[in-house]
């Protein structure tokens, strides 16, 4: 059994490396999205090759309607929302934009496949 | 009040519920502090953003549902009201909340009028902050994440039986919630695999409905999104009375050619272990009848639980095994006719459980013109 002593600042130990890891992968992801969202229309099957932050920053939005992003979301739309749930129809933009921030945090979508998901389901 | 006066609970022996000034501030301090670290490496907080996409809005949404149900012989109606209300602030927050007005109808020896109480809940009343791709803060009151029912498939349009596994309470706390801080988040670690994780902490509150134990933990999944599988692990421990542990795996599967679900947990404590295993297939690749099975699924469910060696009043008492099958049909993909039967074993006798009944969810935006 873990003492409680000991577990409290393990715990926080363990949540602040998790935090220093997060931001430096952070930093790191930065630079490589902007060469990545250059040729993201040809390659956005790729999960790593997504808008990632800082584009996602720029974005809650401009992903491109292009067929092959549009593909991308229906595909995690199917893969993501069916996991628990039927898949639901479509909702007006601005309640989809909530909804897939709540799915976010629920079902800890990843942050791409939400991007993906609300283009998809905003068409 | 939050926290029982130490002389009184010296004198009933629970050393343990003593939260004194000592580790009630201890609680804050490390509140505070996961708090700020997790402000401090949040890059985002700091971004200016510009967006161009739809601008969320609050919305109120919720579960229905009317189940009748016959356990060992004696009819039950169990209307529900779930509602949920979001409310998005600015680019990175979110207020999340639901309540559950929920009842349990039955006849009294002797009468044929149900009668019953309405019974009040929040399940939870959260404060989430996005701070980056990988990691979001959640603080107030949410649902506990052991294993991956109570968070995803507890909502009653969500989950194919309308019956409560036997193991879920088991790591989640009185009344399914924990009060207090929580990290979680979801990333790709490569094209294949993502990881999804959570961390929580959660304070001692007494006041019902509103109750929560003082306990930390976490859990931690990987998801396969070619093969739509899903495997994690969680595990709590109580800083309370016993100061047990807990844990428990889970898994999910959804073969991309085939609509069925199979899906499964395990659970162990002090007050007792057990699993289940639950498969659902939707009967749309029937050629005959398309209409009608497309929009049909049937669902099968084991599960055992053993007793351990603390009791629980929501636990089985005796070691338990129940088998059931059911049979959904989905007039649109927010409401359903749903029913089950089911054979339950134990020591303390055999019975049928069946239930039968409708479930509904609506979604619906908190501002005029939202909907456009």
């Amino acid at each position: 059994m873990i003492a409680k002593r000991a577990f409290l600042p393990f715990f926080a130990a363990m949540l602040a490396s998790v935090g220093t890891w997060t931001a430096a992968q952070e930093k790191s992801a930065s630079p490589q999205t902007e060469s990545v969202v250059a040729a993201s229309t040809a390659s956005v099957t790729s999960r790593d090759s997504k808008p990632a932050k800082s584009n996602a920053a720029k974005t809650e939005t401009p992903l491109k309607n292009d067929g092959a992003e549009r593909f991308e979301g229906e595909k995690r739309f199917r893969a993501n929302c069916g996991r628990c749930h039927v898949a639901p129809h479509k909702f007006p933009p601005r309640m989809m934009a909530t909804i897939v921030r709540h799915m976010r945090v629920r079902a800890t979508i990843t942050d791409e496949d939400m991007h993906l998901i609300l283009l998809y389901m905003t068409q | 009040m939050l926290y029982a006066p130490c002389v009184d609970v010296h004198a009933a022996g629970l050393r343990s519920r003593c939260l004194g000034d000592r580790p009630r501030a201890l609680t804050i301090i490390f509140c505070t502090v996961i708090f700020g670290l997790a402000l401090l490496f949040s890059s985002s907080l700091w971004a200016q953003e510009e967006t161009d996409a739809p601008k969320p809005v609050p919305i109120l949404s919720a579960g229905t549902a009317f189940v009748t149900n016959f356990e060992g012989g004696s009819p039950h109606l169990n209307p529900l009201f779930a509602p949920v209300i979001l409310i998005p602030l600015g680019s990175h927050w979110l207020i999340e909340s639901r309540a559950t007005f929920e009842s349990d109808l039955s006849q009294p020896p002797g009468s044929s009028e149900f009668h019953g109480e309405v019974e009040k809940g929040v399940d939870y009343a959260q404060l989430d902050y996005i701070a980056n791709r990988f990691l979001t803060i959640a603080a107030g009151r949410f649902l506990t994440p052991f294993n991956i029912y109570n968070e995803r498939y507890y909502p009653v349009w969500i989950r194919n039986l309308q019956s409560d596994p036997l193991i879920l309470p088991i790591g989640l706390g009185p009344s399914n919630a924990s009060t207090g801080i929580m990290t979680r988040g979801g990333f790709s670690m490569s094209q294949k695999v993502e990881l999804n994780y959570a961390a929580f902490f959660s304070t001692l509150i007494t006041v019902s409905p509103m109750d929560s134990s003082r306990f930390a933990g976490g859990r931690i999944g990987l998801y396969l999104p070619d093969q739509r599988v899903e495997l994690g692990g969680s595990f709590q421990h109580l800083l309370q009375d016993e100061r047990s542990n807990a844990f428990g795996f889970y898994f999910a599967w959804q073969p991309p050619p085939v609509p069925l679900d199979v899906r499964g947990e395990y659970a162990r404590s002090n007050q007792g272990s057990g699993y289940w295993i639950e498969s659902a297939y939707r009967l749309s690749q029937i050629a005959v009848w398309h209409d009608v099975l497309r929009k049909t699924q049937v669902v099968a469910r084991v599960q055992q639980f053993f007793t351990g060696t603390v009791t629980n009043d929501v636990l089985p008492s005796v070691n338990t095994q129940v088998f059931e099958f059911g049979l959904n049909y989905y007039f649109h993909d927010n409401f359903r006719a749903v029913s089950s039967y089911g054979r339950r074993f134990s020591s303390q006798g055999n019975e049928n459980v069946w239930t039968a009944g409708f479930t509904y969810r609506f979604v619906m935006p908190m501002l005029l013109g939202a909907s456009k």
